[in-house]
């Protein structure tokens, strides 16, 4: 989806809820799309890189247990400005999932609840434009507690890595990626770009390979003459 | 958190010298201030001129290529840094602009280290301003000092530094050139020469091309000396062929050229046009460690005393050369040419000395012959001796009184060349050795009695005798010995499959899974001897091949080329080898000034551990290399198929 038409559901919400009298953050988040220019090339642009670790695939009824996220900003990850925090799911966690992320139940019995968690990580956002690989999966956990505190969907730009990957590589892959025919895995893509896969399976360690897999594809967008903000979200943007 | 956020990005810093002198803490606290940043392959990562760097760039991923720019377009590469190592202090550490442009060679990912963050713990931690700080004081002073050389310090690997702009012949040379066309009369030419107050004039073709020089010594020993007409063109007097070299060459090729050819003027050439000339006499002004000054003083001794006081000048000028990037070629050629000079001198010296002593002037005419690496013309620094003399043939009643006074002469010459810092060959194969101090006809025979009947012993000295070369030669015995053991060898090929046997017996070391192979055990464990197992190999391979096709060549690298020219090894394998016998010897020639500064006594042996990743990486491919070779020379020669 292109700025235009984010901008376009950003006013009709806007307008909809009038002059409420919302919480900071919520108001703040009303703002997201303000100050970003479709001609601005993308590489030059602030992005979040998150990724969520969850007590299943099931979005109707797991829930989140970690949220891992970093920075990049002008083409560079930034370590420093990364945000990682264990998520109590209120919930049991099947076995299958801690065999996935190793998160226990004894890990998380201080944990805090997900919506005191995605408060801090909205301020941490900001109105930086928020990847995640195969995005609707986190989106839809995000506008979940999004929706039950402030009653409307995050506002920020969404791009998805997989759909990039689709639309950048494959077709320069016509023996899918790295023989892996029309797969766009993280796993995939690390080992196509040579990246570093050790840290991989914790939300922190998958966001961060996220961010590296995003800072290529950028670069290789660029190479095909996709440059610019707008291009880039209509080949990527999800709502 | 107790744990780190990032361990893999820690655990990868903690390895890169000199992080690793850091505590923990600094270091977690260094990552968190990190960013992490791609460069695809051919992007330029700093430009050399341009804004001080804002980051120390640590490279996870890839390469980076470090070059000056330089006009039209080209470029001087001046190092390369591979995995684990970095790049952007110097500009960091000064704030000022960049020295060097930086590109990236390969995809390159790396972590950055805001400057504040790295000026930080440079300050703070004398362990890293040590580290860069030596580092910066070295490119600087390289910088600044363009042109004359560095003072002596520690090597930093082989890793070659800044001043490869120091020393090329485009600083030195004539610009202003005289040039006539070969129809000029003689007249014409030497009137030119007058008005212009120069030396020489270059001949050259209408298209440019020089074909010949006329020196003022041509004029007068051809033309004033003989009464020739004046009249004639200067085609009929010039010297010719005319020596060329482009104006990036190392001042010190030019003195080789110089040397090599017996030549005083060398025309320097731009794509076939003339563009200078350089001359013994632009050399001569240079001073300090220079190739050129340590060569003259050389010449200029007149004791043994003085001899080993100039010697100790040619490691400044060999540390100097591989800093400032000399190929392995042209070092192991002025190698041997320092040392080709100082054993002359030395004969000189040791002959008139035994003169005033009362023993006479050399009897017979000899040649003093150099044999196994210096033979090869492939020494670096100092090696143990290898050397022999050969004496003419002589009635069997004068043969023991020659013989004895060579064997003293002999005797004095090898002492002389241990005082100059070159150790006895503990294998006694020196002139002074009775054995290896024979007339003409007992060498020929030796070699042939060696060829038809190959026994261990014997095979093992012609690895070392069957690289003779003549260093000083008052007679053709070379030449004839070189015929000898050519028809010796001709319908011979038993004795070519035993040196291929032999040649096999070492193996670069590298495992299944093309992992080092290093001592297990005792003084060198974990590492690996770079001679043995690595240049060896391909110098036994190579000699086997040479003499297989009759070739007198001694030296690996013209061997190489000859056999490949002749379809034994194919072009690319060739290229390769000759790749990878030239980044062992830099390597080695490094570690050997390395331990020589720490006072230590060279070895060739080597830490695998301790190089760079990218320097790692060349070395795999190496020794991958040399294994073919060795395969091909198995199969060639059947070389498992013979029984001793």
């Amino acid at each position: 989806m292109g700025l235009t038409k984010a901008r376009l559901k950003n006013r009709l919400l806007r307008a909809r809820l009038g002059g409420r009298n919302l919480p900071p953050l919520a108001a703040a988040n009303l703002l997201a799309l303000e100050g970003l220019d479709p001609e601005a090339p993308a590489s030059s642009l602030s992005y979040v890189v998150l990724d969520l670790e969850t007590t299943g695939l099931d979005p109707a009824s797991d829930r989140v247990v970690s949220v891992g996220a970093v920075r990049l900003k002008q083409g560079r990850v930034r370590l420093g400005e990364r945000f990682a925090e264990l998520v109590n799911p209120s919930r049991a966690i099947p076995p299958e999932a801690i065999k996935v992320h190793g998160i226990t139940p004894d890990m998380l019995t201080h944990a805090r609840h997900a919506g005191d968690v995605f408060q801090d990580f909205l301020a941490y956002l900001g109105r930086d434009i928020l990847v995640a690989h195969y995005a609707p999966f986190d989106l839809h956990f995000i506008n979940l507690t999004m929706k039950s505190l402030y009653g409307f969907p995050l506002q920020n730009l969404v791009l998805d890595t997989v759909l990039m990957c689709q639309q950048a590589l494959l077709p320069s892959d016509p023996y899918g990626i790295a023989g892996h025919a029309k797969r766009c895995g993280l796993d995939t893509l690390a080992k196509r770009f040579g990246l570093p896969r050790e840290e991989r399976h914790t939300a922190l360690g998958d966001a961060l390979l996220t961010a590296m897999v995003l800072q290529r594809l950028l670069a290789e967008l660029e190479h095909k003459g996709v440059v610019k903000l707008r291009q880039v979200l209509s080949l990527a943007g999800r709502w | 958190m107790t744990e780190a956020a990032f361990p893999r990005v820690l655990e990868f810093v903690r390895k890169v010298v000199p992080f690793d002198t850091l505590p923990a803490e600094e270091l977690e606290a260094a990552v968190e201030r990190m960013e992490i940043a791609y460069f695809p392959r051919g992007q330029v990562v700093i430009e050399a001129g341009g804004e001080p760097a804002q980051f120390l760039y640590v490279i996870q991923t890839g390469s980076a290529k470090i070059s000056l720019p330089q006009k039209e377009g080209q470029e001087l590469l001046v190092d390369q840094r591979g995995e684990g190592e970095y790049f952007g202090a110097v500009s960091l550490l000064q704030g000022s602009r960049a020295l060097f442009r930086v590109t990236a060679r390969e995809d390159l990912i790396c972590y950055l280290l805001p400057g504040d963050a790295f000026r930080d713990l440079v300050a703070r931690y004398p362990s890293l301003e040590r580290h860069f700080g030596f580092g910066l004081a070295r490119n600087l002073q390289a910088m600044r000092t363009a042109g004359q050389a560095p003072a002596g310090g520690l090597l930093d690997g082989a890793s070659l530094d800044a001043s490869l702009v120091q020393g090329r012949v485009a600083e030195v040379m004539t610009r202003e050139v005289l040039t006539c066309l070969p129809a000029t009369p003689v007249k014409a030419a030497a009137h030119l020469m007058m008005v212009r107050r120069v030396g020489s004039v270059v001949v050259v073709e209408e298209s440019g091309h020089p074909i010949g020089i006329l020196t003022d010594s041509d004029l007068r020993s051809r033309v004033l000396a003989y009464g020739r007409s004046a009249d004639r063109p200067v085609l009929e007097f010039m010297s010719q062929p005319v020596h060329t070299l482009s104006p990036e060459s190392h001042i010190f090729e030019a003195l080789l050229a110089m040397s090599t050819h017996g030549v005083n003027h060398l025309v320097v050439t731009e794509q076939d046009r003339v563009v200078g000339l350089i001359s013994d006499h632009d050399l001569r002004g240079l001073t300090g460690s220079s190739p050129v000054t340590v060569v003259r003083d050389i010449e200029k001794v007149a004791s043994l005393d003085d001899l080993v006081l100039v010697h100790k000048k040619v490691d400044r000028v060999l540390e100097m050369l591989l800093r400032q990037g000399g190929s392995a070629p042209t070092m192991l050629a002025l190698v041997t040419e320092f040392n080709d000079r100082l054993t002359i001198k030395l004969l000189e010296l040791v002959e008139s000395q035994m003169e005033h002593g009362g023993l006479g002037r050399p009897p017979v005419p000899y040649v003093w012959m150099a044999l196994g690496s210096e033979g090869r013309r492939e020494q670096t620094l100092r090696t143990d001796q290898d050397n022999a003399l050969i004496f003419a043939n002589l009635p069997p009643e004068r043969l023991e009184a020659v013989k004895t006074w060579f064997l003293g002469f002999a005797e004095r010459v090898v002492a002389g060349l241990e005082a100059c810092g070159f150790p006895r060959c503990p294998g006694e194969v020196m002139a002074s050795n009775p054995r290896w101090c024979q007339g003409e006809r007992q060498w020929q025979e030796t070699f042939l009695r060696w060829i038809q009947d190959p026994e261990p012993l014997s095979l093992r000295l012609a690895t070392i005798f069957f690289d003779f070369r003549g260093i000083y030669a008052e007679a053709d015995f070379i030449e004839n010995l070189q015929l000898k053991l050519k028809e010796g060898l001709e319908g011979n090929r038993l004795f070519l499959r035993y040196m291929a046997k032999n040649a096999l017996y070492n193996r670069p070391p590298l495992g299944f899974l093309r992992q080092f192979v290093v001592e297990k055990s005792g003084e060198h464990k974990n590492k690996l001897n770079l001679k043995l197992s690595g240049l060896t190999p391909m110098v036994d391979a190579l000699r086997v091949m040479s003499l297989d096709l009759g070739l007198t060549l001694t030296n690996t690298l013209e061997r190489l080329e000859a056999v490949a020219q002749a379809g034994l090894i194919k072009p690319a394998l060739a290229a390769d080898l000759r790749e990878a016998f030239s980044f062992m010897t830099i390597l080695r020639i490094g570690r050997h000034l390395e331990a020589r500064a720490r006072g230590e006594l060279p070895d060739n042996f080597l830490d695998p551990a301790a190089l760079s990743g990218l320097q790692r990486k060349m070395l795999k491919e190496s020794f991958g290399v040399i294994s073919q070779l060795q395969d091909l020379m198995e199969y060639r020669y059947q070389a498992r198929m013979v029984q001793h």
